[in-house]
């Protein structure tokens, strides 16, 4: 009588590739690769740069999911690719959510990366592996926020296991690696060298030659904040990161930086 | 164990070796370290480290889960020539978070090679300090784990002096919280040997944020 005690449960699986290059004095489409739930799509922008929008029609994450996502931005080719939604990662009954991004920018080449927020509920167990590979000269921008459980639905989460591992190469060796790990220990002894008091975390990494000269624009842009927040600039790279436990204030002062930084505005789906 | 050495020869090029590590992890050997905070200034400054129980707490967090852990995972791969010394130096660039957490390595690792060189006759090339330390001692007979958790000791050693100078802290409370911190340094230093540099865990953003602040600090008395 306890024969099949659960039923196989289906699981999600997704690939989506964008593939752009630059012909005729514009960036213009190559391939489209798509599977499962992984859709990517096209808009029609009035600006020089597309912009590529992928989509996990799935509605969310559970553990066993996999899904992967790809751009390859050819030799002097500008690309933007952003997410439709907030990335949703549910309870896992059992196993990880598995979420691959590959990027590839080339020669001269620029991407910009800006997903909307990944929200992880209690439970969820997510790994994320984000691997960038820049050619010479190549400029890349990219930003990462997550969200600890809706705060404003008075959601505390408890349990996690995340692991969102950020790696860019220039040329195959490493210029910017944040293995990012949180998971209930850390959650359970939050403390100021930790997570403090944050429900919602962002990292912006842009990665170009001459990265530094944008430090003092996108400092004055914190200034005023109530969110904690900071930028460094070196060898080629700015960093920053900000933590505050109101997810809707950190978008903001996200939204408000990526303008600063971009000198335009966000992809249309962000909706800031 | 067929090695034709006699045990009490091995104890003795061991003990040998140990005084060759205290020695580059002594605050005397010329790296510098007494003016990097990793951020603790900062830290301290903003209020997040009040007290011995708070330091206590942001330094276990340090070294379980931030730079202490990478920075041991980095000596054993370099030690073990697991990995190469050129990509580890990369690897350990890479994993800076921000340009004075990559002041303080790239320099000590610097003064560190400068001194070892000058000491050996020694050509190695400036690398990160856990990288530099770990290429070093592979000419040592010591297991990386031992090497590790001695280096660990160093790190948090010198942290607890930055605190002592900083905030109102006696040295005999500062050295309480040394001493309540060598079993984590102990379990690290173990578990560093046998983690692959690529199994990297960092869990330590607000530490993380605060080295960036630290930047902008109208005071300082720490370089980092």
């Amino acid at each position: 009588m306890f024969d099949d005690p659960r039923p196989q449960m289906q699981r999600t699986r997704g690939q989506a590739l964008v593939a752009m290059s630059r012909r005729g004095g514009a960036t213009r489409l190559d391939r489209l690769v798509q599977s499962g739930s992984a859709k990517a799509f096209l808009p029609r922008v009035h600006a020089d740069v597309p912009e590529i929008v992928f989509l996990n029609t799935a509605g969310g994450l559970t553990g066993g999911d996999k899904l992967s996502f790809g751009v390859n931005v050819g030799d002097g080719a500008r690309v933007v690719a952003a997410t439709q939604t907030a990335e949703r990662v549910y309870r896992a009954a059992e196993g990880v959510a598995e979420v691959d991004v590959c990027l590839t920018v080339g020669k001269g080449a620029e991407l910009h990366w800006l997903p909307q927020e990944t929200i992880a509920f209690e439970g969820a167990a997510l790994a994320r592996e984000t691997t960038v590979d820049l050619d010479r000269d190549a400029r890349f921008l990219m930003v990462e926020t997550l969200v600890l459980g809706r705060a404003a639905m008075g959601e505390r989460v408890n349990t996690l296991s995340l692991t969102d591992r950020r790696t860019v190469r220039r040329e195959g060796r490493p210029v910017f690696v944040e293995p990012l790990a949180i998971d209930t220990v850390a959650l359970a002894a939050r403390n100021p060298a930790t997570l403090g008091d944050a429900q919602a975390l962002t990292t912006l990494a842009f990665i170009a030659p001459g990265a530094e000269d944008a430090l003092g624009p996108v400092r004055a842009a914190l200034e005023g904040s109530p969110v904690n927040a900071a930028a460094s600039a070196w060898d080629g790279k700015l960093t920053l990161r900000a933590m505050s436990p109101d997810a809707h204030g950190l978008r903001r002062l996200v939204a408000h930086v990526l303008t600063q930084l971009r000198g335009g505005p966000l992809p249309r789906v962000w909706q800031v | 164990m067929g090695t034709g050495v006699p045990s009490g020869m091995t104890t003795a090029m061991t003990d040998a070796d140990l005084l060759t590590l205290t020695q580059w992890l002594s605050p005397a050997f010329p790296v510098g370290s007494f003016a990097y905070s990793h951020g603790l200034e900062q830290a301290i400054d903003a209020g997040a480290v009040r007290d011995a129980e708070a330091l206590f707490i942001w330094l276990s967090n340090i070294l379980d889960r931030g730079t202490g852990r990478s920075d041991a995972v980095l000596l054993c791969a370099a030690q073990k020539r697991s990995v190469s010394v050129e990509a580890l130096s990369d690897l350990a660039r890479a994993l800076c978070s921000s340009r004075e957490r990559w002041e303080e390595t790239r320099a000590q690792g610097a003064a560190f090679t400068e001194a070892f060189n000058a000491l050996n006759d020694f050509s190695h090339d400036p690398a990160p300090l856990p990288v530099a330390v770990g290429h070093a001692a592979s000419l040592l007979h010591l297991a990386p784990e031992r090497v590790a958790t001695l280096y660990l000791h160093a790190f948090a050693s010198n942290l607890v002096s930055c605190a002592v100078r900083f905030m109102p802290l006696g040295q005999n409370a500062g050295q309480r919280v040394l001493a309540r911190l060598h079993p984590l340094i102990e379990a690290v230093g173990a578990e560093a040997a046998t983690t692959r540099p690529e199994a990297i865990r960092v869990s330590t953003p607000g530490a993380d944020l605060g080295a960036m602040q630290h930047e902008t600090m109208d005071v300082r008395i720490f370089k980092t």
